[in-house]
């Protein structure tokens, strides 16, 4: 028994070390790459560990542009844009799955088929409303959005259709009114779901880019990402700036889903229905 | 009775008023206006105004154009293709991520932000990691394939391993997600299941059939309508890695309607092709939705 | 009849839709474009040709009353060209300019090259354009003949390198100053060319010099190339023009994609490749760029614009020079420009003001000067003491050959779907360098699907 077991964590484990390689080999690329020079990146035979490693593109990065102002910009933005995001979905999904009103049905198809409409298509049109809005050039025209996020709608719904709704019934025994059976009965049992979804949400808003870049025109306001974008220049790319600007762009999200980690092991991440 | 019935419509309108407000003005509002541009020749640069619609009416040609040309079909015969080899890879793929993470071993919360590392990477980041790691010569996947004595192909200027390459890097940066989606999933299953199970004597197997997939499946059907749309809507790794190349064997349907509309300058067929693409996705959503009854199990 | 209607009930649906949700939201908060958007498009020509008169008139104006008594005014400005390093170079260049026209303030926003040109249609099409920009050659096109430009009038263009200013005129008008200006040349590794016992390229050679000094240097190895030059659109049209042809005709109503003296650049551009071998394929560079093979060493001669000299003079640890590039049975030498042009809806005494900025920014002495001290690209103007301080700078030795390229200077040919030709040429000539069809099959099916896709007026 004991011999099976210890076979069995032993395949356990050289599976989860493979996919983690498999996951990682590209990252330790990346992250050579941005300590090399430009002569060593194309250098035969490849080195996989730099021989001579050098900070020049990191040092690089930083002299092109204000990457404080950006870091604090593209926060501002993602943590205001998670919020809304969260709360409108919630809101939505509860309606959908434990409300009954009319034409629930057909207007959860419209929200899925709106899903399926791609942006550069409506950027045009979209654009043109904000600009009637008077929007352009604002935080909120980048914030706002954030309001109809069909895909966490769709989320979060499909986990709540997994809630029994006795849940709901006890509740309402107990007096409780719709918006209290929101908040504190289905909210935290789907917390699982929604820490899922705001990271999802934290991170698309994060690396968003097409978006901000049409929207935002002062360089005050400049995100993170579009910053990172000015490091390309008409004539070819630098693969080991591009690669260290990359990998300084993705350390503040890989920083705040560990935190998420720390903060939600017992509660959400790990969470789910305790009965 | 009525009034109970009232008030719960007042809620509801309330609970639905923020995502509403944010569906007109982000979502349908330009959806429509585009379905007018499809009906024009409007190039894109003039300034858009019921005026210059009408000036630049053409009926439905560009649909007439678009169907009636061999493009759209190889186009379409390509997102097949991505589809057919990256949905299975996909699920296996996070299945084990997520049966992985769900053991609870040591060591399992650094698994947990590794495996998730690539879904907070930006797709621009990510494609650019790829196109450098398949790179024949310089790459990481050619070097390590040489040192068990395989010939790497020249995975993203050659015509039979573009879109396999593609399939391998949008596999690569989805699995972490699907898979911690699947982990919520499993997670969310009462204990109480499992141990009514195991009263009963039943097998590994058994549970996994009988308990674990019906239990999960409104996870997975997520997952697949998610991955059905996404993969409609390939994009980004398309346009850094290979721009639709080599001889057009990544042309998929967004980079397509991208390089119409702000390429060449022709708007109007652009929509027209995004109208076709939206059809094809919303028909495809509306049978699994139907089709879900079949497989997919509520508990309520 | 029929039709008629139909234009109506859309222009109405349309309507409904736009003002369902946008007069609801209040619409009177927008800042430049709102009422614009309801200037129906025929009246468009009108207000544009009265603005046109109008800029001439105020220019014509400010210039009399000198700067004492010109209202101050502000402008948008937006490039691309300045990323990627040269953001500081330019705003020190605006610093002078601001100096010189202190009633003139821009303010200058620098866009990545990859996503410029996504975000400036959108802008253009919503009302928002900048009052002046810069656009590359192919959207310049589209741009031009689209009616979103305004003629450039009411500033002196007579520094500018006359070729290169036509390069922005349509139909006789100048609707784009060359901001900058690149051109190709071929440069070699003087090294290789030692180890191959080769004389060095001069500038009369032609492609059968090169292609006879290419082989020897092949011949030094297997990871060794003679020589690299794109088997893309934009080397073509320029091969084209070495040996005689050209891709439309003079008066840009036909397409002469397959003529004979085009199949014979065809030939020489793709054999290198298939035939003789001494050009490495896309399969042999395996993702890596002509530059990067010859920053290794490893490439004779390489037919690159000049903007790699600064790049290969930290890269390279060997001895390069350049030279005029070879020519067929005449020379033919590439120049790369971007316009900067003027918002034709912007106010007129905006784009008085633009015209003042891209011109001074453009072609002034002083501007040029900086722009040559910052390695930043070449001013396009015909004064050679400005460019004086440019040749001075080594390596390559040879930087005269720079100059003496502008002797034979070849510019694209502008048409309204630009892009979509230049597309299809190079998805073939691509096929053909792959050795998948012949160059003449290349050239006969490209000239098919041009004139399939592509109406020419």
């Amino acid at each position: 028994m004991s011999h099976k077991k210890a076979l069995h964590t032993f395949f356990y484990y050289l599976l989860s070390v493979l996919v983690a390689v498999i996951v990682l080999i590209p990252f330790f690329w990346m992250i050579s790459t941005s300590l090399k020079s430009k002569g060593a990146i194309m250098a035969l035979p490849v080195q996989w560990i730099p021989k001579k490693p050098t900070l020049k593109a990191y040092k690089q990065v930083f002299t092109m542009f204000p990457f404080l102002r950006a870091i604090l910009n593209s926060l501002f933005i993602t943590v205001s844009y998670t919020l809304i995001t969260i709360l409108s979905s919630s809101m939505a999904a509860f309606a959908f799955t434990k409300i009954r009103f009319p034409f629930a049905d057909k207007l959860f198809k419209v929200y899925l088929a709106s899903m399926m409409i791609p942006t550069q298509v409506t950027l045009i049109p979209l654009f043109i409303i904000m600009n009637r809005l008077g929007l352009i050039n604002t935080y909120p025209s980048v914030i706002l959005p954030s309001l109809f996020k069909a895909f966490g709608i769709f989320m979060l719904v499909q986990q709540l259709r997994t809630i029994p709704n006795d849940f709901m019934e006890a509740a309402r025994m107990d007096g409780a009114g719709l918006f209290k059976i929101y908040w504190k009965v289905i909210m935290p049992l789907c917390s699982s779901a929604i820490a899922t979804l705001s990271i999802t949400t934290f991170m698309d808003s994060w690396n968003d880019y097409l978006w901000p870049l049409v929207m935002l025109t002062d360089k005050s306001k400049m995100t993170l990402t579009l910053a990172l974008n000015s490091l390309n220049g008409q004539y070819g790319t630098q693969y080991n700036v591009l690669m260290a600007g990359s990998l300084l762009s993705m350390l503040p999200i890989i920083l705040v889903y560990i935190g998420a980690q720390r903060n939600f092991k017992h509660g959400m991440l790990e969470g789910g229905v305790k009965g | 009775m009525k009034t109970k019935k009232n008030n719960e419509r007042i809620s509801a309108a309330l609970f639905m008023l923020p995502s509403f407000i944010g569906m007109i003005i982000f979502s349908l509002l330009p959806i429509l206006i585009s379905i007018f541009i499809s009906l024009t020749d409007w190039n894109g640069l003039e300034k858009l105004s019921p005026a210059t619609i009408s000036k630049d009416f053409i009926g439905l040609r560009n649909y007439t154009d678009i169907l009636s040309g061999t493009e759209f079909w190889n186009v379409l015969a390509h997102t097949l293709y991505f589809i057919v080899l990256y949905i299975p890879l996909v699920f296996i793929a996070s299945l084990i991520i997520a049966e992985i993470l769900f053991q609870a071993r040591k060591g399992v919360g650094v698994l947990r932000v590794i495996y998730y590392i690539p879904v907070l990477t930006s797709w621009v980041a990510a494609s650019l990691i790829w196109k450098w790691v398949l790179s024949p010569q310089y790459g990481a996947v050619n070097q390590i394939l040489a040192a068990v004595g395989i010939n790497g192909p020249n995975w993203l200027t050659d015509e039979i391993w573009a879109m396999p390459a593609i399939v391998l890097a949008s596999v690569w940066k989805d699995m972490g997600f699907y898979g911690l989606f699947l982990l919520s999933g499993l997670n969310g299953i009462d204990n109480t299941y499992y141990e009514a199970a195991r009263v009963d004597g039943a097998n590994k197997a058994k549970i996994f059939f009988s308990i674990t997939m019906p239990l999960l499946s409104p996870s997975l059907f997520f997952c697949l309508i998610m991955s059905l749309i996404n993969a409609f809507q390939l994009f980004p790794q398309v346009m850094i890695m290979t721009e639709g190349g080599p001889n057009g064997a990544t042309q998929v349907m967004v980079e397509r309607i991208y390089t119409y509309g702000f390429k060449y300058f022709k708007m109007g067929y652009a929509s027209a092709y995004s109208w076709l693409l939206f059809v094809i996705i919303f028909a495809l959503t509306l049978l699994q939705l139907k089709g879900q009854k079949v497989w997919v199990h509520y508990e309520s | 009849m029929k039709r008629d209607v139909m234009r109506k009930t859309l222009a109405m649906g349309l309507t409904i839709a736009v003002t369902m949700g946008l007069a609801a939201c209040g619409s009177s908060t927008s800042s430049t474009a709102g009422t614009a958007d309801s200037i129906s498009a025929t009246e468009k020509p009108a207000a544009a040709a009265t603005s046109q008169a109008d800029t001439a008139a105020t220019s014509a104006a400010a210039a009399a009353a000198s700067t004492v008594s010109a209202a101050p005014v502000t402008i948008s400005y937006c490039n691309f060209n300045a990323s990627g390093g040269n953001e500081e170079t330019l705003n020190k260049m605006y610093e002078a300019f601001h100096k010189e026209n202190p009633d003139i303030t821009v303010n200058i926003e620098t866009i990545g090259y990859d996503d410029y040109f996504t975000q400036m249609q959108t802008r253009v099409a919503g009302g928002t354009a900048p009052d002046c920009y810069e656009l590359n050659i192919e959207n310049f096109a589209a741009y031009s003949s689209k009616g979103v430009l305004a003629p450039i009038t009411g500033v002196d263009t007579g520094n500018f390198n006359q070729t290169a200013l036509q390069a922005f005129q349509v139909d006789g008008t100048q609707y784009g100053l060359p901001g900058d200006f690149s051109n190709v040349v071929l440069i070699y590794n003087k090294d290789l060319f030692d180890k191959a016992g080769v004389d060095y390229p001069t500038s009369d050679w032609t492609w059968d010099d090169a292609l006879a000094a290419a082989k020897k240097i092949r011949a030094l190895g297997d990871d060794y190339w003679g020589i690299y030059a794109p088997t893309t659109y934009n080397e073509f049209f320029k091969e084209a023009a070495q040996y005689g042809g050209s891709l439309l005709n003079e008066d840009k109503t036909e397409f002469t994609i397959n003529s004979d003296n085009n199949l014979k650049a065809a030939e020489m551009m793709i054999g290198k490749v298939t035939d003789s071998h001494v050009q490495p394929s896309d399969t042999d560079l395996a993702g890596m760029g002509d530059s990067d093979l010859f920053e290794s060493g490893r490439l004779g001669m390489d037919i690159t614009g000049i903007w790699m000299f600064s790049t290969f003079k930290d890269a390279c640890d060997f001895n390069w020079d350049c030279a005029v590039e070879p020519g067929g049975t005449q020379k033919a030498t590439h120049f790369f420009s971007n316009a900067l042009v003027i918002n034709a809806s912007a106010d007129a005494d905006k784009q008085a003001a633009a015209a003042k900025w891209i011109n001074w920014l453009a072609s002034s002495d002083e501007s040029a000067k900086m722009r040559i001290a910052a390695s930043w690209n070449l001013p396009a103007i015909s004064n050679t003491d400005v460019l004086a301080d440019y040749l001075k700078q080594t390596p390559p030795d040879n930087r005269q050959a720079v100059f003496d390229s502008l002797n034979y200077l070849v510019t694209p040919p502008i048409i309204e779907d630009y892009s979509q030709m230049s597309d299809i040429i190079n998805e073939k000539l691509s096929e053909a360098a792959s050795g998948k069809i012949t160059p003449k099959d290349a050239l006969d099916q490209a000239q098919q699907e041009c004139q399939e896709k592509i109406t020419l007026k």
